[in-house]
């Protein structure tokens, strides 16, 4: 309001001037609204288009700091080196199998979590809290910490196992462990962001559906399935689209607790972006699994949006 | 009155703060990374010295990352942002020549002046050659290094064994000692299976022992034969209960503390270990003997060449003072002030028999000839990714994930890749 108050004082002494520049003084509504959203355009250029345009043309190049030649034109030699390196294979395969697991894992956990925090106990604090510090602890702190709960020797994990009777896991000597212990670690992190999500979804239905079911005969499960998980899908929906992209981007926990050993079993796409960038130097063949990688998530994406809107 | 105070009283602030800025234009700050694994306490001392000869200069010290990869991660990140923060790094011997192709390390050639050669000759040949590319020298050396053979003398003693030559006497006499021992904490042989730099160097050395070598003339001189026989060595090391199961668990320092806790007979390391070993923590202080690595049979011994150089960032704002430091850290008199308080091995061949060196290090005497014969992992632009594909290998071929012929086929088709 004030700002339209202002304008018109301004363009009055420029009365008569017929100058290109004087719309703006008095700008209609679509003028108003392009110049209003320019500067926002101008910043997500600036911080998405920009770095991607770029990080496709890279992809296209010979770009290796090590050889110390300058960037020379490759057209599709970096994507076709990709198809005959099997350590692409692997960690593509590693992040999808993490994908399969965890999404689903964290969905499940999560929503016990969220039912649980949703009872209606006198002093809510004790559960929500207990939601939050998962969430809020940093990944890698998380992988750390979990690193030495498996740890062959002096983790708690082996420690149990033996009072229990049963004989020490050395977890991070076998893939199949290994990959297991990260799963456990990423569901337990990411179970809490579903379930806040998924809490403040429970929250939204009104209590007067559950009181109306009651009055019907309905029982719990009953209740649950046909009220509770139908008005929760929106929710639900969107939880899977963040945990589902962050998933495909694991980095952090398996980096902290494994480095992607033993061997190479538990490397992820993520992990070998980043060998080959930070450690390799190599940024045209990075560049070019960093496409990869973001074509992936931007199908998932696609496919998510695409049921949203199929659900209206 | 009280404007007019004011405004003379932030004229004086403003004429102080000129003056001061004037005098801080003089003094130059040098900022040096340092390894957090090679007693940055001493370098520190080292430092001081050279402040107190040059007033005009102060030296920061940065330390970060346990592992020599993780150092080169942290240094490649400031390098490729064009950082001028750092001014001298220290570079494990294997990335002079990475860093001086990438164009991050100012030559020395300038300040050596005219004889190059005559400079460098002074150093052991190795470093000599690490450290000069295409006639520039790139960087100069901080310390040597080799991989050694630690033993328990004490436990060898008493059970009347002498230190192996072999691979297979090793074999023998750590299964005579733990079986005699019957304690199930104690450890045969301790080496690196971890992932890290440390396992490029545990594949090598019996590949070196049986006279093969990684690349011959540039080109990639891959021994198949050889390498499964090497990766089996070590793997029937953990099969025949030699080494512990979770060896592929194991990096240089584990090997160093579960050996200083006196939980191994045997162990492959390298020469920082003495110091800590000997030190007053240490449970095995005055029962350690150090021999040259043990041979394959019918084989040479062979030790991994390491030691760490000395680098003057390209985007330094202070090259010149900077270089000018380098040349103290890398004389002979810094060289034998950190053998004789942090055990780093000389990179001056007539420091290791100076009668204050071997005072303090008395084994240092005996660990000319092995550094002398040191062998040096490939130099090649792309060496990270040798050491990645190597490494990984081990790991998994010590973990169980594949048996030593399809780890050797693995290592032999994506080395082909990198050293085409």
């Amino acid at each position: 309001m004030a700002t339209a108050s202002e304008t018109t004082l301004v363009s009055a002494p420029a009365e008569g001037a017929t100058k290109w520049w004087t719309r703006f003084l008095d700008p209609s509504e679509r003028t108003l609204a392009v110049l209003l959203l320019l500067p926002a355009a101008f910043l997500l250029a600036l911080i998405i288009v920009y770095p991607v345009g770029r990080l496709v043309w890279t992809s296209f190049q010979n770009l290796s700091l090590t050889s110390g030649l300058p960037a020379t034109f490759a057209g599709l030699e970096n994507y076709a080196l990709m198809l005959d390196d099997p350590v692409f294979w692997e960690t593509t395969w590693n992040t999808i199998l993490i994908t399969l697991i965890t999404v689903p894992g964290a969905l499940v956990v999560g929503m016990i979590l969220a039912l649980m925090a949703n009872l209606p106990f006198e002093t809510k604090w004790p559960t929500r809290l207990s939601l939050l510090i998962p969430w809020a602890l940093p990944l890698s702190f998380a992988g750390l910490i979990f690193a030495w709960f498996f740890h062959s020797e002096y983790g708690v994990v082996n420690d149990v196992l033996r009072r229990l009777g049963f004989e020490g896991v050395i977890w991070f000597n076998s893939a199949n462990w290994a990959f297991a212990a990260i799963c456990l670690t990423i569901v337990w992190k990411t179970s809490s962001f579903m379930a806040l999500i998924i809490l403040a979804g429970l929250q939204t239905i009104p209590r007067s559906l559950y009181e109306a079911a009651e009055v019907d005969g309905a029982g719990r499960i009953r209740q649950f399935f046909e009220i509770t998980l139908p008005l929760l899908k929106p929710a639900i929906v969107v939880a899977l689209i963040f945990r589902t992209i962050t998933a495909l981007q694991t980095f952090d926990i398996p980096y902290t607790m494994t480095r992607g050993g033993p061997g190479t079993s538990t490397a992820t796409l993520a992990m070998y972006i980043h060998q080959n960038t930070v450690d390799f130097l190599d940024l045209g063949y990075g560049s070019a699994l960093a496409v990869v990688m973001f074509l992936l998530s931007m199908g998932v994406t696609v496919v998510y949006l695409r049921m949203i809107r199929a659900k209206g | 009155m009280t404007l007019n105070k004011t405004l003379t009283l932030l004229l004086a602030g403003a004429a102080m703060t000129v003056t001061a800025s004037a005098a801080m234009a003089q003094q130059t700050n040098l900022r040096v990374f340092v390894s957090s694994q090679h007693r940055p306490d001493v370098w520190r001392k080292a430092f001081d010295m050279y402040e107190a000869k040059n007033p005009n200069v102060k030296v920061t010290l940065e330390t970060g990352g346990n592992t020599s990869e993780q150092q080169a991660q942290y240094l490649n990140t400031v390098m490729t942002a064009k950082d001028s923060s750092l001014d001298v790094m220290i570079l494990d011997v294997i990335r002079p020549a990475q860093y001086a192709a990438a164009g991050w390390t100012v030559p020395f050639n300038e300040v050596i002046g005219k004889d190059v050669k005559a400079y460098m000759d002074r150093y052991l040949p190795a470093y000599a050659e690490a450290n000069t590319v295409d006639g520039k020298v790139v960087a100069l050396p901080a310390f040597a290094d080799a991989m050694f053979l630690y033993y328990r003398k004490d436990l060898l003693d008493k059970h009347g064994i002498q230190p192996p030559k072999t691979w297979a006497e090793l074999t023998a006499a750590a299964k005579k000692i733990t079986e005699a021992e019957k304690d199930p904490n104690l450890q045969g042989l301790s080496f690196q299976g971890k992932a890290i730099e440390g396992a490029v160097c545990t594949f090598l050395l019996p590949y070196w022992s049986m006279g093969k070598q990684l690349v011959s003339n540039g080109k990639l001189s891959f021994d198949k034969d050889a390498a499964v026989k090497s990766l089996k060595l070590w793997k029937d090391f953990v099969d025949q209960g030699v080494a512990k199961k979770n060896i592929a668990e194991v990096a240089t320092d584990d090997t160093r503390k579960e050996f200083q806790a006196g939980n191994v007979v045997f162990a492959v390391n390298w020469s920082y270990a003495w110091g800590q070993f000997q030190g007053n923590e240490s449970a095995v202080k005055d029962k350690v003997g150090v021999v040259k690595l043990p041979a394959v049979e019918g084989g040479e011994p062979a030790s991994c060449l390491g030691g760490w150089e000395w680098g003057v960032s390209s985007y330094s704002n202070n090259k010149t003072e900077a270089q000018k430091l380098v040349q103290y850290l890398s004389s002979p008199e810094t060289s034998e002030f950190m053998a004789i308080n942090a055990a780093l091995l000389p990179a001056f061949p007539e420091k290791y028999t100076d009668e204050d060196v071997t005072k303090a290090v008395p084994w240092f005497a005996n660990a000319k000839p092995v550094v002398e014969t040191a062998k040096a992992r490939p130099v090649t632009p792309r060496y990270n990714e040798v050491s990645e594909i190597i490494r990984t290998t081990v790991n998994g071929v010590l973990a169980g994930q594949q048996t030593p012929e399809q780890g050797a086929d693995q290592m032999e088709s994506r080395l082909h890749r990198v050293l085409r």
